[in-house]
């Protein structure tokens, strides 16, 4: 089976239902702390990164995000991690944030990795637009395939709840230049749409935090690093979709087919 | 003063109390801001008599804290034990009643219920007040060992729009408190984790001077994994877990158990600090030494701090023992031994552990990277003890320190007297308008999307419901906690203060019937119940008066709907500059599904379907919001009759069994005329009601009507036989139109109202979502 570790410190918090999603496609997933890949643990609790095949980077508050949100534990991924992180990213390995996720790995620099992993971050997640910490499903089409989305059709719409206070995608004022770029390398993977899959244009509560030509997730350039805001692993069922009850309780849930294609490809490699 | 003071070892006084007389007593205890009684003071005296020594100020502040109101129930025990504790209901539910009621939920698991108040804290620090109180209460179910599954935050303020010129000095106005309040829930239960699935947001002018923060947490856990908080065996120590102990909440159930006034603000130091990244993996670790079977006894630290948890462990175990306060972590290195004993700082929990497994649970604290620390150890003697620097500076008999005092106080009941009114019928489109758009008629999303009501996944129904980007108020959130499994609980809570103050018993009633009416409407069968009583000074007798009435009457309905009263908590002296709050019985009620996938959503289906109208309406319009509104005062409170509820709550349930109900919700505030409009904004989809059929009434009383035990219910047309013969009383009161409009017809008279002329009232009612 293949395995995927899902990586917390203090703070992490969604990182049960990342695992029970990642399980459910077949995947073999372990809730590790980062003490366990930094060797700051007993022997037999450490672990490596390259044991795994796919690093998962689940919602929450890092160590509490009472600095900018995702910034410690980047942090500290950076002082003792790193050439690790790289090696996995160089290597082809997944690597996904959810969320928090998401935060890091732009804090990190590993996302959108124009060219290679810079030493600043070139993008943020800031506050949303409203000020306010926002609960609420949303609506994303796929723009552009990536790793994680091989069985998502072009253009296909997908209802995932979002729950973040700091989702608005920037580049400060590169804003326009790096949106280019991010365009011509089609490294925009979930926009935020309307329910008939027609653009935002940025009007909430579509677009539920203002972000940059609504951006939802976006991978590198070779697609094998992805983050995104909203949380696929909270509707792996029907159920769990916020408006089931004016269908039917059958059926997946629209993050399913998210981690399906994380199934697919991991498998495929 | 200093004269009955004497230095015995460092920062340790003897008083000596025994020597003073009343006047002197009178002093010390204001001094020390104990919060005793001269009486309770006296019958301290007396047992330092027979032990033939003075006490330490830790034991005079020991006993100040455990004969709190807050912290041993002296008034109101007694009144629990006649009534909501001796309920005629299902008595094998609950498991165990601690910090949390651990109830069956199906043959290997349980669900733990906890509700409790955080008032005083709340209106000096609104924040940091709300917070804590979440802190607190995943303690509560954390110490049971259940996994915190979802939070239930009912808040009760004065009116937003209240001048700036009537607040009393020393008083915070209802705008500052209630955002500080809700920033405070999210940013805390956000970081913890845990989804904030229900609440209540309430508005009283009552409120503005004490305003009223109760906060609830359900778990879930393994049967064979209870986790007792009970210190059983001689020769286990003691470990302190989590945050360190410091200067904040210090006298924090002393100040709770007194009335706010214009010098509450000097009291802040006796709110707590919360630390939500402290606390996220202290419930990890405390859950995984509990799976592990590591632990003999474990108690959060409550009001009280390490004083009562120490000792009401070892008394629960029938055994006594010993503290060393040199050994537990500290904020600030110079405190006093009493401040150690009586701090309330947050984050903290208690483990009783045999020895030989101490290294194997502070390893575990160790890797979750929280503080932990062998502080005691539990003997056979009886007593409490604790320890400084080699003195023993308290050392006092548990049965006199924990069951020391009890009171029966007088109390009167205020006779209801109620007079009808007349009034002219007003314009009934304006009248619409006018409710929709009240405070506590309007939209709550402002509120509710603060908060993440769907980390962990599990939350099935959600407190918003219907289309999306149009989304309308549930009555209840649907929760699947096992994977394998498609059994539910229902989370609801209620209570309606502007019944309670015209009638504490028929408020009461009110709020238990509302509390099933939520459960029910989502098609779950009510199971449980929990009560969080905060009501004013007991010790003025037509307030405590209040208390004991509205206690009946729980007691009353929970005979009827079979659900035991399985935890709860009492908060008194909830009064300020401008009088008491509004006695406010806020219920907490847990119901069960068999299935979630039968859950029933409020929102509106399909054009064409058929509204009935479950219940009797009466003309019970004292308190509503129409006669608020509309300035009317008088009239007859709402009485709920539990019985006849009880009896549509069968027929609903059975006809939801079977299909026949495609959308359901309760008629509360603002009557038939809200419920439907709520309907209509969560389906985006038009209706036409035809109130015909309600007899004997004027079409505004008809419209807004707040009579207890009454659902809408939506059902397609080829039910019609069905859902008659299942609910022989409901009443065919419309239908939905395709048109978005709510249109209204009763005999001659008709009106029609655009819908998103009304959702725009209803959105910015309170504050609009953008």
């Amino acid at each position: 089976m293949n395995k995927a570790c899902v990586l917390i410190i203090e703070g992490t918090n969604c990182e049960e239902e990342m695992k029970i999603a990642l399980t459910q496609v077949g995947i073999e997933a372990e809730i590790v702390h980062l003490k366990q890949l930094t060797g700051d643990v007993p022997k037999e609790k450490a672990r490596k990164l390259s044991d795994y095949e796919i690093l998962m980077l689940p919602g929450g508050w890092s160590a509490g995000d009472y600095v900018r949100a995702g910034a410690i534990f980047a942090a500290r991924i950076k002082s003792k991690l790193m050439p690790d992180v790289k090696e996995f990213v160089d290597n082809g390995y997944m690597v996904g944030g959810i969320c928090n996720g998401f935060q890091i790995l732009t804090e990190l620099g590993l996302l959108p990795a124009f060219e290679g992993i810079p030493d600043q971050p070139d993008a943020a997640l800031t506050n949303n637009q409203n000020t306010k910490f926002q609960c609420r499903p949303s609506y994303l089409r796929h723009e552009n395939k990536c790793a994680f989305t091989e069985k998502i059709k072009p253009g296909q719409v997908l209802q995932v709840p979002v729950a973040h206070g700091e989702g608005r995608l920037t580049f400060g004022e590169n804003d326009k230049k790096m949106l280019a770029e991010l365009v011509e390398n089609k490294q925009i993977v979930f926009r935020y749409c309307r329910p008939d899959g027609s653009f935002a244009k940025g009007v909430f509560p579509w677009n539920p935090n203002g972000s940059l030509s609504d951006i939802a997730g976006i991978c590198n350039p070779e697609g094998n690093v992805l983050g995104m805001m909203p949380h696929p692993e909270r509707v792996m069922e029907k159920i769990q979709n916020a408006d089931w009850t004016r269908t039917s309780p059958q059926g997946s849930g629209d993050g399913r087919i998210f981690f399906e294609s994380i199934a697919e490809y991991v498998k495929k490699r | 003063m200093d004269e009955y003071y004497r230095k015995i070892t460092d920062k340790v006084s003897e008083i000596r109390i025994t020597e003073a007389k009343d006047a002197d007593l009178d002093r010390i205890r204001k001094e020390r801001s104990l919060g005793l009684s001269l009486e309770e003071l006296n019958k301290i005296v007396a047992y330092f008599k027979k032990e033939q020594r003075y006490p330490t100020d830790v034991e005079l502040e020991a006993l100040a804290q455990s004969w709190s109101e807050h912290c041993c129930y002296k008034t109101s025990r007694p009144i629990l034990e006649r009534t909501v504790l001796n309920t005629d209901t299902p008595k094998d539910l609950c498991i165990v009643s601690e910090d949390a009621a651990v109830v069956d939920f199906d043959k290997e698991h349980g669900y733990v219920v906890a509700l409790e108040s955080h008032n005083h804290p709340s209106a000096l620090d609104p924040y940091g007040g709300a917070a804590t109180g979440i802190g607190g209460i995943l303690r509560d179910v954390v110490c049971m060992g259940g996994q915190p599954i979802a939070l239930i935050d009912p808040i009760f303020f004065g009116p937003l729009d209240y001048p700036e010129e009537k607040l009393p000095p020393g008083t915070k106005h209802p705008k500052y408190l209630f955002r500080g309040v809700v920033s405070g829930i999210a940013d805390y239960g956000n970081r913890v984790g845990i989804p904030t699935v229900s609440g209540l947001v309430e508005f009283d002018e009552s409120y503005v001077g004490n305003c009223l923060v109760n906060v609830g947490c359900i778990g879930f856990m393994r049967k064979d994994k209870v986790a007792r908080s009970i210190a059983g065996n001689v020769g286990d120590v003691y470990i302190v877990a989590g945050g360190k102990t410091g200067r904040d909440g210090i006298h924090g159930v002393t100040f709770a158990s007194a009335e706010l006034g214009e010098k509450s603000e000097s009291d802040i130091p006796a709110v707590q600090l919360g630390y939500a990244i402290m606390k996220e993996p202290l419930m990890h670790a405390c859950l995984e030494v509990n799976e592990k079977g590591l632990l003999t006894g474990m108690k959060d630290f409550g009001g009280g701090g390490l004083s009562c948890v120490s000792a009401e462990m070892a008394y629960s175990g029938g055994k006594g023992a010993t503290v060393y306060l040199d050994k537990v972590p500290l904020k600030q290195d110079n405190m006093a031994p009493w401040e150690i004993w009586v701090s309330e700082s947050q984050e903290r929990m208690m483990l009783s552990v045999k020895p030989e497994n101490a290294e194997k649970v502070l390893a575990i604290f160790d890797y979750w990277d929280v503080p932990a620390a062998i502080v005691g150890i539990v003997d056979d003697s009886k007593r409490i003890k604790a320890v400084y620097k080699g003195a023993t500076v308290l050392d006092l008999d548990l049965e006199f320190l924990i069951k020391g005092v009890r009171y029966e106080r007088p109390y009167t009941v205020k006779e209801l007297k109620e007079k009808d009114i007349e009034h002219k019928m007003p314009d009934l489109s304006e009248a619409i308008l006018k409710v929709l758009n009240s405070p506590r008629v309007g939209s709550r999303e402002s509120v509710i999307r603060r908060y993440d009501h769907e980390v962990r996944g599990n939350t099935i129904l959600k407190p918003m419901q219907g289309v999306i980007g149009k989304q309308s108020h549930g009555d209840a959130a649907v929760i699947k906690p096992l994977q394998d499994s498609y059994r539910g609980l229902a989370i609801t809570c209620a209570v309606n203060p502007k019944y309670c103050k015209i009638d504490a018993y028929w408020g009461a009633m009110n709020a238990m019937d509302e509390t099933i009416r939520n459960l029910v409407a989502v098609n779950s069968r009510p199971h449980t119940v929990a009560d969080c009583l905060n009501y004013a000074n007991p010790e003025k007798p037509e307030r405590l008066g209040e208390l004991v009435r509205a206690c009946d009457a729980l007691q009353e309905a929970a005979n009827a709907f079979c659900t035991p009263f399985v935890s709860g908590n009492v908060s008194l002296y909830n009064e300020g500059a401008l009088g008491p709050a509004a006695p406010t019985p806020t219920i907490l009620g847990v119901g069960i599904l068999k299935d979630v996938r039968k859950a029933v959503s409020s929102d509106l289906k399909k054009e064409g379907n058929l509204l009935y109208l479950v219940g009797e309406t009466k003309k019970e319009l004292a308190g509503s919001e129409y006669y608020n509104t509309m300035g009317y005062a008088g009239g007859y409170v709402p009485k709920a009759d539990v019985k006849k509820t009880k009896e549509h709550m069968e027929q609903l349930l059975y006809a939801m069994d079977h299909g026949l109900v495609k959308s359901c919700h309760d008629l509360s505030e603002g009557g038939l005329v809200a419920a439907a409009a709520e309907m209509a904004f969560g389906g985006d989809m038009g209706l036409a009601l035809d109130l015909a059929p309600i007899k004997d009434l004027r079409t505004d009383h008809k419209l807004f009507s707040e009579s207890n035990g009454r659902w809408l219910i939506e059902v397609e047309p080829k039910d019609r036989e069905k859902i008659e013969k299942a609910l022989p009383g409901a009443k065919k009161i419309g239908r939905i139109l395709k048109e978005k409009q709510i249109k209204i017809r009763d005999a001659a008279t008709e009106i029609a109202l655009p819908l998103d002329v009304l959702r725009e009232r209803w959105e910015t009612a309170v504050e609009k979502e953008k």
